[in-house]
């Protein structure tokens, strides 16, 4: 059995790639729908956000349907078996799945904020828009694009209804914070559930917290 | 085909929601003015010129290059065109410092062969920035401010200077204080601009050449007092309150006033003091409507400047007269009415005496 601190550890680490994971597509999303206007976006946002809504368990069910030997990504469409369904690898597909639309709904806030006009300075002065991102756009919403990150990782953290369909509770494998107090709870084992519980109210209070600070701009102190 | 080698082609139509802007203008003055009140469309122009607006239709070349030209799908992106733009509310980038701002074009300047470090000092020393290089933006004044958005653009490689309303945000006595900038800007790193402004004072010290706008036409163009003359436009820049515009060498200094020689003139005029040593060039404007003409040298009077000079011409303007006057190489306007014309029998040709207040002038 693997020890409270070595899950802690690896739920930490799977809410870090997972993380990492959705930065980028989610970054890339937000700006296009912060900054440009095409037909179907209501639809997109629309769709980006029903992770957000849907009972977790629903999406972890569809995600089982795709991944199934049968799935659109299975075995027998794709030829090939990924061999994702019960390993980790599962678990950070419903994490990046379920902190998505947070993330993108915080990075879209953010870039939003920052004033255009001044990207469109930045291109008067030679800058492609490109570079303008990088050094007009990303740096002006960088703080709430940390605290998207950060509610991201904390979304993933608690992540439980999508990863158990997925990727199971199998300790020391796929096992994660959430699902070990849920087996702690249901053997009886108070004692490493309450270490549990206090592990998920400092991590959580811990990040919220930071993420509250950014977006308030420190302001308030 | 339009002949080339002329500075701007600007044949541009923007509809906008109240009318259509519509722009014609082949020239080469190297500091074209563009003048209207606010809502006539001149920041429309000149973000369009900039290309930070879609939507032109027509054709816009610079230097012989093409950067609309509607009907064939030509339309250089903003970065390409190098310019730079100063906005009325400077848009510095928050997040740097004026180092940094200064710095943001760099490597345009040098791609396009400028030498950065060359003209990032000259641009430094010009706009006295040396103590202001470290401060974040955020905690500038409004001058500084400006200051920093033009040395910015300057330092980009800009080919061309398009400043919309560089005096607007600023306090009167700002103003007075900013102006030498734009001249030094102008005469120091001699690129072209185009300046935007709803005050004819700007105008007539920056500009060689003035359109004036209304409601999106250009309805008059040529030299700044010319234009501001006009009767059409006269009326509209009267709202600024219709200054004289020069600029004068100190001579004299003391406690509360000092005088000024202008070019070409013995006499000097007597104005109020300012930051000044001698042998410093200020900038001073006199509103038409504080002259007197006299016909004769008036004696015992308290105002300090009598200057004698000969009516070139009297316009009509609207309700208002405006006789004009030389003043060395200064032209003066004098605002009339058509009582004292006639009373006096003020003519083209006649020799007169321009008599104001020192504290009339505005340095």
């Amino acid at each position: 059995m693997p020890t409270i601190y070595e899950t802690v550890l690896s739920t930490l680490l799977w809410a870090a790639i997972s993380c990492a994971v959705v930065a980028i597509p989610g970054v890339a999303l937000a700006y296009v729908l912060a900054r440009r206007s095409f037909l179907g976006k209501n639809v997109l946002s629309t769709l980006t956000t029903l992770p957000l809504v849907l009972p977790p368990t629903a999406v972890g069910y569809l995600l089982l349907r795709l991944l199934a030997n049968d799935g659109w990504l299975g075995e027998s469409i794709l030829g090939i078996d990924l061999g994702i369904l019960l390993t980790w690898k599962a678990v950070i597909i419903a994490c990046s799945v379920m902190s998505f639309p947070l993330f993108v709904r915080t990075a879209r806030v953010a870039i939003e904020e920052v004033e255009p006009r001044l990207e469109s300075m930045s291109r008067s002065l030679g800058q492609g828009p490109g570079r303008t991102f990088c050094r007009v756009t990303l740096p002006l919403a960088a703080r709430g694009l940390i605290a998207a990150a950060l509610l991201a990782f904390t979304r993933s953290l608690g992540e439980f209804g999508a990863t158990i369909i997925i990727a199971g509770n199998i300790p020391g494998q796929t096992q994660t914070l959430a699902s070990a107090l849920f087996s702690a709870q249901q053997a009886g084992n108070e004692g490493a559930a309450n270490q549990l519980l206090w592990v998920a109210l400092l991590v959580g209070f811990a990040t919220v917290y930071a993420t509250e600070r950014l977006t308030r701009k420190g302001g308030e102190g | 085909m339009t002949p080339q080698r002329e500075l701007w082609q600007i044949h541009l139509k923007i509809p906008l929601d109240r009318f259509e802007l519509s722009v014609e203008y082949t020239g080469s003055e190297r500091a074209l003015g563009v003048f209207g009140v606010s809502g006539s469309g001149k920041t429309t122009l000149l973000e369009s010129i900039a290309g930070l607006r879609t939507g032109a239709s027509g054709n816009l070349s610079f230097s012989g290059r093409n950067w609309l030209y509607a009907e064939q799908g030509v339309c250089l992106p903003t970065e390409h065109r190098r310019v730079g733009y100063v906005p009325q509310d400077y848009l510095l980038f928050p997040h740097l410092n004026v180092r940094g701002n200064l710095e943001f074009g760099k490597e345009r300047a040098q791609q396009e062969g400028v030498a950065f470090d060359k003209i990032f000092q000259q641009v430094v020393e010009t706009f006295e920035l040396q103590e202001l290089l470290e401060r974040s933006t955020r905690r500038l004044s409004g001058g500084e401010r400006q200051r920093v958005a033009l040395g910015r653009a300057l330092c980009s490689g800009a080919q061309v200077l398009l400043l919309d309303e560089p005096l607007a945000s600023l306090d009167a006595g700002l103003k007075r204080r900013i102006l030498p900038y734009l001249i030094r800007a102008r005469d120091t790193f001699g690129l072209p601009m185009i300046v935007v402004s709803h005050d004819p004072v700007e105008l007539q010290a920056l500009c060689g050449e003035v359109l004036a706008m209304d409601a999106g036409q250009v309805i008059a163009r040529g030299q700044p007092q010319d234009v501001f003359m006009r009767s059409d436009v006269f009326d509209t820049a009267k709202e600024q309150g219709f200054e004289n515009v020069f600029t004068g060498k100190v001579t004299v200094l003391r406690e509360r006033t000092m005088d000024l020689k202008l070019v070409g003139l013995e006499e000097t005029i007597r104005v109020p003091a300012s930051d000044a040593a001698i042998g410093d060039e200020r900038i001073a404007s006199l509103a038409s409507d504080d002259i007197l003409i006299a016909t004769e040298r008036p004696r015992g009077l308290s105002a300090r400047n009598c200057l004698a000079t000969r009516i070139e011409r009297i316009e009509a303007t609207g309700l208002r007269y405006l006789a004009l006057t030389s003043v060395g190489e200064t032209t003066f306007l004098v605002e009339l009415t058509k009582d004292a014309i006639d009373e006096l029998g003020l003519k083209a040709g006649l020799d007169v005496y321009l008599v104001f207040k020192t504290n009339a002038v505005s340095v």
